[in-house]
């Protein structure tokens, strides 16, 4: 039995194969790779599928997997042992599934959206999805938090890649660079985090006996025999600060206030790019990571209000930007934002299966909106510029249903996924907003008045966005005569749209309360389980009683009806104001906040005031010190010496006569030293 | 009857004393030569006369070693005089001052 298992390498080591296929091939005999390497890649990543979908099969027969497959560093003289892992349970099989589903739509997507376009340098293209698509499948399985980290830099390097494709171009490179330094920042946080949680239990295995959020609960526990170096700080102190230190990892990955201002930029990359790594997997990492040691935060309560707070914070704040933009890509890279804060606030207030739920809805309609996107932008001939466009959605009906059905679902419109999703998260910071005392309970009812705020500026620019793109009169020619697409764009947008209509009735949570069946709630059902410790039920216990979370009593209905109709009351205010036959920009009607918002709330002027006006000061002092004391004190050195030598080599002038006195004098004075010292006189 | 042990040591001495002498302040190479021979055989007779002292053969034996060598350096050293002369036309060796800073 359980053979699924032994194919679960290949999951990841497919796209792998396909990614040597597409970099040699492509490199050594670009005659022999047909569509530029996207072959080898669909088939790869549909293999991938076909596996994680008997994984996940497997998985919901109720077996998991939890195993060490190779020890990299070990030794008796070594206080832990760094392994490489696979961690098979319902959420790394959630979520394997996910990623590679949107990976093979996004290779064929690739096919309409780069080879038919007539792109050159698609080995290098195709090398980078494969890399990428390993690295996130492995990252998923990932068993402990060393493995998951390197996996973790691996997709941010794909990233880079990816980004910088067009490298030729002026706004790519930069955007590309930007990605990198701005989540390597968060990224540094998160290794430190690594190094001091090896320090503190020895071990960063996720689940099983020995897994560092178990120790961590031994040691909080009073009952229980638990001790870990807590380097002479109170344990909750210090497990708050490794907790923070990793979420800094998280927070530059999901692009999550204040390292969000990558993201945006990031969309310079190919759409399909944007689809697969920067909407659907890759800043999912971050939050996927925030759930796979959940166990860990939910000792914690200190860091889960701080993750509520910057989810829904994030999520209000990246919403307000997307009302404003021209772009199309740009508003759906502001709604990724927002919409992993809402992920955030979920897992934050304590609703592990509320925000596991929004990031596999999340990953489907997000994915769905970037390759529709990308269908218009084929369009469009690459023009972005959403004033530009109208009227298309006569013209490409498969695309306008499809993104539709991606818009209702992001906007929180019954019964689309979205709905579900977001209105779990909501309820669930608002139970346990009420329910917890405290500081803590006001901290988490303001990241639920937040998130709510949220929901209206989501569907207000979701519906801008629909309406301009699709309605009214085409406002150019190019809006008149748009550039056919083929199967091979149609294909993934039919598969995903059908799915962003229909995933959310996985987890039905207020159908559930009013019928009073709770065999509704299958996603519920079917996270509880996990390995070990690592599960539901241990995470609920953690939450009660160690962070003081409860959950109030509280009908799911209500709270669902006012977030349904704030997204009713955005999206309806978003038909009065653009679904004209030639809407005008009401802009201008926002004042002194239009500009505020066109610039981002000048979040990247402040982090350039940050890199020039604090950093780089702090950098020259820090070179003054350099050049000046430890250099003096070197070169300093080295002068006397050379000064001395050069005075001292005289005494070598080349006349025999002058070395042999010396020998003598120096016989002699050792003599007489001798003698003196020795008491022969 | 033997001589006592002081005055060979005192002639040692002063032999060694002349050697030195000569190689400080003398400019010619072949003095110089001739000096490190002085200084040798003042070695030489210290050797034979501990020796004959302590009544053991080693110093002798050593003594005779020590008289090989001489002759090799002398060898050695006849040569450089020589080649000395052949690049500074002359056996001074305060000319010879080029291998210097």
């Amino acid at each position: 039995m359980a053979t699924a298992f032994q194919y679960v390498p290949a999951i990841p080591l497919l796209p792998f194969a396909a990614f040597l296929i597409s970099l040699l091939v492509g490199y050594f005999a670009p005659r022999l790779l047909p569509k530029g390497g996207a072959l080898p890649g669909i088939a790869a990543t549909a293999g991938s599928l076909l596996l994680s979908v008997w994984a996940f099969l497997t998985v919901s027969d109720g077996q998991y997997y939890n195993e060490t497959i190779y020890t990299w560093v070990a030794g008796d003289a070594m206080p832990f042992e760094l392994t490489f892992g696979l961690l098979v349970d319902p959420l790394a099989a959630m979520m394997l599934v996910i990623v590679s589903l949107v990976a093979f739509l996004v290779h064929v997507f690739s096919l309409g959206y780069m080879n038919d376009e007539g792109e050159t340098g698609l080995p290098r293209y195709y090398a980078g999805l494969g890399l990428f698509t390993f690295s996130m499948l492995a990252f998923v399985v990932a068993d402990n938090l060393l493995m998951a980290f390197m996996f973790f830099e691996l997709v941010g390097l794909c990233s880079y890649l990816l980004i910088g494709f067009w490298f030729r171009e002026e706004g790519p490179p930069s955007a590309a660079k930007k990605a990198f330094l701005v989540t390597r920042f968060g990224d540094y946080f998160f290794l430190i985090g690594v190094v001091g949680i090896f320090a503190t239990f020895g071990t960063a295995a996720f689940a099983g006996e020995g897994a560092f959020p178990v120790l961590a609960e031994h040691v909080l526990n009073p009952a229980a025999e638990g001790h870990a170096n807590t380097f002479g700080f109170e344990p909750t102190t210090w497990f708050s600060i490794l907790g923070l230190l990793v979420l800094g990892g998280v927070i530059g990955k999901s692009a999550q206030f204040p390292l969000h201002t990558w993201l945006p930029d990031a969309m310079e990359g190919p759409t399909p790019v944007s689809a697969l790594i920067h909407a659907a997997t890759m800043v999912a990492a971050g939050v996927y990571l925030v759930a796979r040691m959940y166990g860990f935060y939910a000792l914690l309560p200190t860091v889960l209000a701080l993750i509520a707070l910057t989810g829904a914070f994030t999520a209000l704040f990246a919403a307000s930007m997307g009302v404003v933009k021209d772009e199309i890509k740009q508003v759906l890279a502001y709604s990724t934002i927002s919409q992993y804060g809402y992920i955030m606030l979920g897992l934050g207030v304590g609703g592990y299966i509320a925000g596991s739920f929004h990031l596999l809805t999340h990953a489907i309609f997000k994915a769905l909106l970037f390759l529709g996107a990308g269908s218009v932008i084929i369009a469009m001939h690459h023009n972005e510029n959403m004033w530009d466009m109208g009227g298309l959605k006569e013209r490409m009906p498969v695309t306008y249903y499809t993104f539709l059905s991606g818009s209702l679902a992001l906007a929180g419109i019954i019964p689309f996924a979205g709905f579900w999703s977001k209105d779990e998260v909501l309820y669930e910071a608002l139970i346990y907003g009420m329910g917890t005392d405290g500081l803590t309970g006001t901290l988490l009812l303001v990241a639920y008045a937040m998130g709510l705020l949220a929901v209206f500026f989501t569907g207000f620019y979701t519906f801008r966005m629909v309406f301009l793109t699709f309605h009214g009169e085409p406002r150019t020619d190019t809006a008149r005569e748009p550039h056919g697409v083929r199967w091979n764009v149609k294909g993934p947008l039919v598969v995903l749209g059908i799915l962003a209509a229909t995933v959310g009735l996985v987890n039905m949570g207020p159908v559930a309360h009013l019928t009073g069946s709770d065999s509704l709630l299958y996603l519920h059902h079917w996270l509880e389980h996990g390995v070990g410790a690592a599960q539901y039920e241990a995470y609920h216990h953690a939450l009660n009683e160690f962070a003081g979370f409860h959950a109030a009593d509280l009908s799911p209905i209500v709270p669902g009806a006012v977030s349904l109709a704030l997204a009713l009351a955005g999206a309806g205010l978003a038909h009065m104001l653009y679904n004209t036959a030639s809407p005008t920009e009401h802009t201008e009607k926002l004042g002194a906040a239009k500009t505020l918002l066109y610039n981002n709330y000048y979040q990247d002027e402040f982090q350039v005031w940050l890199a020039t006006g604090v950093t780089l000061p702090l950098a020259r002092i820090a070179d003054k010190f350099d050049q000046g004391v430890v250099d003096g004190v070197v070169n300093a050195v080295s002068s006397v010496s050379l000064f001395s030598g050069s005075r001292l080599k005289r005494v070598q002038d080349g006349v025999v006569t002058h070395y042999a006195t010396m020998l003598t004098i120096g016989l002699v004075v050792l003599l007489v030293a001798f003698g003196l010292v020795g008491g022969w006189f | 009857m033997a001589v006592s042990m002081q005055y060979y040591l005192l002639l040692s001495a002063a032999i060694f004393c002349i050697g030195v002498f000569g190689v400080l302040s003398r400019r010619n190479a072949l003095v110089f030569l001739m000096s490190v021979e002085l200084m040798l055989n003042a070695a030489n007779i210290n050797l034979v006369a501990f020796s004959y002292h302590w009544g053991n053969l080693t110093g002798q034996v050593f003594s005779l070693f020590t008289m090989a060598l001489a002759a090799a350096e002398v060898a050695v050293g006849i040569g450089i005089i020589l080649v000395l002369y052949r690049n500074f036309k002359g056996v001074d060796v305060t000319d010879a001052t080029t291998m210097r800073w």
